[in-house]
């Protein structure tokens, strides 16, 4: 019984640190025009075949290229994590494409 | 003969009281809520020396919360109801023209916040012997306390009467106020002084005896407080008046030295007081003799500073603010606390954060009214160097006044300007005027005061000496965001272009290193290269430039805006040229002086921002005049703007255990000579390994990782191209297992130039 009151009573004086994991985007996020995203956002995406392809986002501005990723998909749905410390602008288009760079889709982003 | 008759013509016009006159200063805008500000200007002329002259000081109606004060009063006295010091709207004095003109030039102004005119009269006349003035009501008494000339009460009321002063008729004196009886009591060196008071007609009905009041009631009864008129002022001692015998019918004041009054008979000779002055506005006085001026100053504009700051194209200029600072003590301190910002247009306004108290400037005016004594000599015109030497009398300056600081000289209405200091031989103290114009002593207004003496002029001058004052210097000190955009910023300024343009700036001097430069077109672009400061842009600069390209050291010791950035008047910056650049003032700062003009109410400065290492003038303000040196060498096509491109491309991936990124060029048809990138990465989650650069020819390759970003590149100074084989791959170490990521890299500043030396943007494709 001590033993427990003492187990209980260290519970209690532990604080409590609160989570907020970032919501990931269930649905395709190239089925809608646009999105918002945080750092460590999870993305969902289908593709048709395994391959390799690319996401590119750029600054939807200027239209420059901020980063290109390469990446092994696989057919059906796939999931990425964005990452956003490193961006420079808030507003991003994203593009997918396949080696053949045809593009399979697109979609804004909103850093928040 | 001559002499005799100029004589008897002086004292003439003394006897007449002719040439007394008071000078007034043009009118003049005063700063509201500004204390100390100048209004000196009115004179004192034409009485004499050693007279004792009354005068007036008065601002008629002011402004809520305007005020004047003298910050000099040697030698006067306060008159009754006045004192010296502090902060006045009238102030009456007594003193010799020469201490009152004295404090008329330390006249200061303290405006408040309401605006308005601002109308200052000066007053003054002789004030004889035997006649005080009060200045609280504007009149002049006369104690008459002679022991043959005490009398009865009937008889000092009718005396008084057959008696004028400057040009008012006298009366037996009233006493309508207590500060009256105080003026009274502490004027006149006698006890029991008839006033005009009487109970003659209906005894116990006391009533005013004289002067403009005479006819109000007093009281009804007899008896200290008995039938006290309410609102007027009765002062009578305790059991009195008691209408003793049933002849004290007359009043006295000062009853046997006390403060109160009582009732006599009119068997007692006793002193009196003839008061002249009928009105109860002093600045309604209607005494002649009596010399006034006044000018009506406004407080009604505002002292303005407004920036017109240029940071040239491709600085945002809203990340900037400012605060005022002001330089005292052998240091800057901020004027206002909280700064302003700077407009996208690169304009600010500080007005509301200048410091408009004004300073002693540390040198000093010299005035001069027409006087009794030969103080200052004027000898003949030296057409030659075209000037006067022009000696003052030692005993003239007052403790304290260095005649060495004396700088600028108002005499008669021979000359008012600046003065050089000559010599001082411990009797005179020697000055230049230089003037192309000779004075015109003979049509001079002050010729009674003007001899002429062989091969000089004799002036008879009185001297007074001003201290000049100044705005305090103040400065604009600029200030960013945050020092982290700001290093950011300082990294997108001073770029691989700057670099290559200072090497080729170099390299066309020839081998000799004495032909001029072709590359630069300003001499501010010089100065900017010159990283070094000392004077001489060399080698040593552009390995300076090189190294902070590379990583290997920065340019500056500390980062901090004061370090980086430099600042100028548009005017001092567009006069640098290529030939005078080196003797120019070179030092960073992001504080500029700037100075408040005294006779400029709407002040707009103009600035130009530029920084150290900033050669090609990317993020600078562009100089208004060029200064290129026609040379039939081939020169470049330096241009500010940015007119042609390069491609890039990127691509990221996740191989095993690194995060790689290559990036590649495609030079298009430039012929390519530096390239600059800075890839940023998420530190948290990746760690720098490597940068391997694939470039073709000897390029200074260079890659350097700042903690959040890798700066990268390659230059070539030896004639060679980078083509667009060119491939930069970066290596990083994830932290912890990365699967299908996007975001941990991605490319910021860019940076290109051609062989031309022109920037180049790169377009990652």
């Amino acid at each position: 019984m001590k033993k427990l009151l003492f187990v209980l009573l260290l519970i209690g004086c532990t604080k409590t640190v609160p989570i907020t994991p970032t919501p990931p985007i269930n649905r395709d996020i190239f089925s809608v025009s646009q999105s918002s995203v945080s750092n460590g956002t999870e993305i969902v995406f289908s593709l048709k075949a395994d391959g390799i392809y690319t996401l590119t986002m750029g600054d939807t501005v200027t239209n420059q290229v901020v980063t290109r990723e390469r990446f092994k998909g696989k057919a059906g749905e796939n999931k990425l994590k964005i990452y956003t410390k490193t961006l420079p602008v808030k507003y991003l288009y994203l593009i997918l494409e396949d080696t053949s760079k045809t593009k399979i889709g697109k979609t804004t982003i909103t850093v928040n | 003969m001559k002499n005799l008759i100029v004589t008897l013509l002086f004292l003439l016009t003394s006897f007449l009281g002719l040439g007394q006159s008071v000078s007034a200063p043009d009118s003049k805008s005063f700063l509201p809520s500004t204390s100390g500000q100048d209004a000196s200007g009115f004179s004192l002329s034409g009485f004499n020396s050693t007279a004792t002259l009354l005068a007036s000081i008065s601002l008629v109606n002011p402004p809520t919360g305007t005020t004047f004060n003298l910050t000099t009063t040697i030698g006067l006295t306060a008159a009754s109801g006045f004192t010296l010091a502090g902060n006045k709207t009238r102030l009456v004095v007594t003193g010799t023209m020469a201490n009152i003109n004295t404090a008329l030039a330390s006249l200061k102004v303290n405006t408040g916040s309401v605006r308005g005119n601002i109308a200052l009269s000066v007053a003054a006349t002789i004030n004889p012997t035997g006649f005080f003035y009060n200045g609280t009501n504007g009149h002049f008494y006369r104690p008459v306390t002679a022991t043959n000339e005490r009398t009865t009460y009937t008889n000092a009321r009718a005396r008084s009467l057959l008696t004028t002063f400057k040009g008012q008729t006298g009366y037996l004196v009233t006493i309508t106020s207590a500060d009256e009886d105080a003026f009274i009591f502490a004027n006149v060196p006698a006890t029991n002084v008839w006033f005009a008071a009487t109970d003659e007609v209906i005894d116990g009905r006391w009533v005013i005896d004289a002067g403009p009041e005479k006819g109000t009631v007093m009281k009804t009864q007899n008896g200290q407080l008995n039938g006290n008129i309410a609102g007027v002022y009765n002062n009578w001692a305790w059991g009195e008046p008691n209408g003793a015998n049933g002849s004290e019918n007359y009043a006295v004041a000062k009853w046997n030295g006390a403060a109160s009054w009582n009732d006599l008979s009119n068997n007692w000779n006793n002193p009196y007081v003839i008061e002249y002055g009928t009105w109860t506005n002093p600045d309604d006085a209607t005494f002649t003799e009596f010399y006034t001026n006044s000018v009506t100053h406004t407080n009604g504009d505002v002292l303005t500073a407004r920036f017109n700051i240029d940071f040239g194209n491709n600085v945002d200029k809203s990340k900037f603010s400012v605060k005022a600072n002001t330089y005292t003590n052998n240091a800057w301190s901020v004027t206002t606390n909280t700064p302003r910002l700077i407009s996208g247009l690169g304009k600010v306004d500080m007005t509301s954060d200048l410091d408009t108290v004004k300073v002693s400037s540390g040198d000093t005016r010299a005035t001069t009214t027409g006087g009794q004594v030969e103080w200052c000599v004027v000898y003949d015109y030296e057409p030659q160097n075209q000037r006067y030497q022009i000696l003052i009398d030692k005993r003239e300056f007052p403790q304290g006044t260095s005649p060495s600081g004396v700088t600028n000289l108002q005499l008669f209405d021979l000359w008012n300007g600046p003065v050089t200091y000559q010599w001082d031989d411990g009797t005179w103290a020697a000055y230049w005027i230089y003037t192309p114009t000779e004075f015109n002593f003979v049509g001079s207004s002050f010729t009674s005061n003007i001899r002429r003496a062989g091969f000089f002029w004799g002036l008879s001058a009185e001297f007074t000496f001003i201290p000049n004052t100044m705005f305090k210097q103040h400065g604009i000190d600029l200030l960013y965001t945050n020092q982290t955009e700001l290093n950011t910023l300082y990294n997108s300024i001073v770029s691989v272009s700057d670099v290559f343009l200072a090497f080729k700036e170099l390299s066309n001097r020839g081998i000799f290193g004495n032909e001029s430069g072709n590359e630069f077109g300003h001499g501010i672009q010089y100065m900017n290269a010159d990283v070094d400061g000392n004077g001489i842009f060399n080698e040593a600069d552009t390995y300076r430039l090189l190294q902070h390209l590379t990583g290997v050291q920065s340019l500056t010791e500390y980062s901090t805006l004061t370090y980086l950035m430099k600042l100028y008047s548009k005017s001092d910056y567009d006069a640098i040229t290529k030939s005078n650049w080196s003797t120019q003032f070179n030092s960073t700062r992001s504080l500029l002086p700037f100075s408040l003009n005294t006779g400029t109410l709407n002040n707009t400065y103009n600035v130009s921002a530029t920084w150290v290492g900033d050669v090609n003038l990317s993020h600078s303000a562009t100089p208004i005049v060029t200064n290129v040196v026609a040379s039939n060498s081939t020169r470049s096509s330096f241009s500010m703007s940015i007119p042609n491109e390069i491609n890039a491309s990127i691509i990221t991936e996740i191989i095993g255990d690194s995060v790689y990124a290559y990036i590649t060029i495609d030079p298009l048809k430039q012929e390519l000579v530096g390239t600059q990138f800075k890839l940023n990465y998420d530190n948290s989650l990746l760690k720098f390994s490597s940068v391997s650069h694939k470039t073709k020819g000897s390029p200074t390759n260079y890659g350097t990782d700042r903690g959040n970003y890798i700066n990268f590149g390659s230059l070539i100074t030896d004639g060679g191209v980078l083509d667009n084989t060119t491939e930069y791959k970066i290596t990083f170490r994830p932290q912890t297992k990365l699967d299908n990521v996007l975001g941990l890299i991605s490319i910021g500043f860019t940076d290109a130039v051609n062989k031309a030396g022109s920037t180049l943007k790169i377009r990652i494709k």
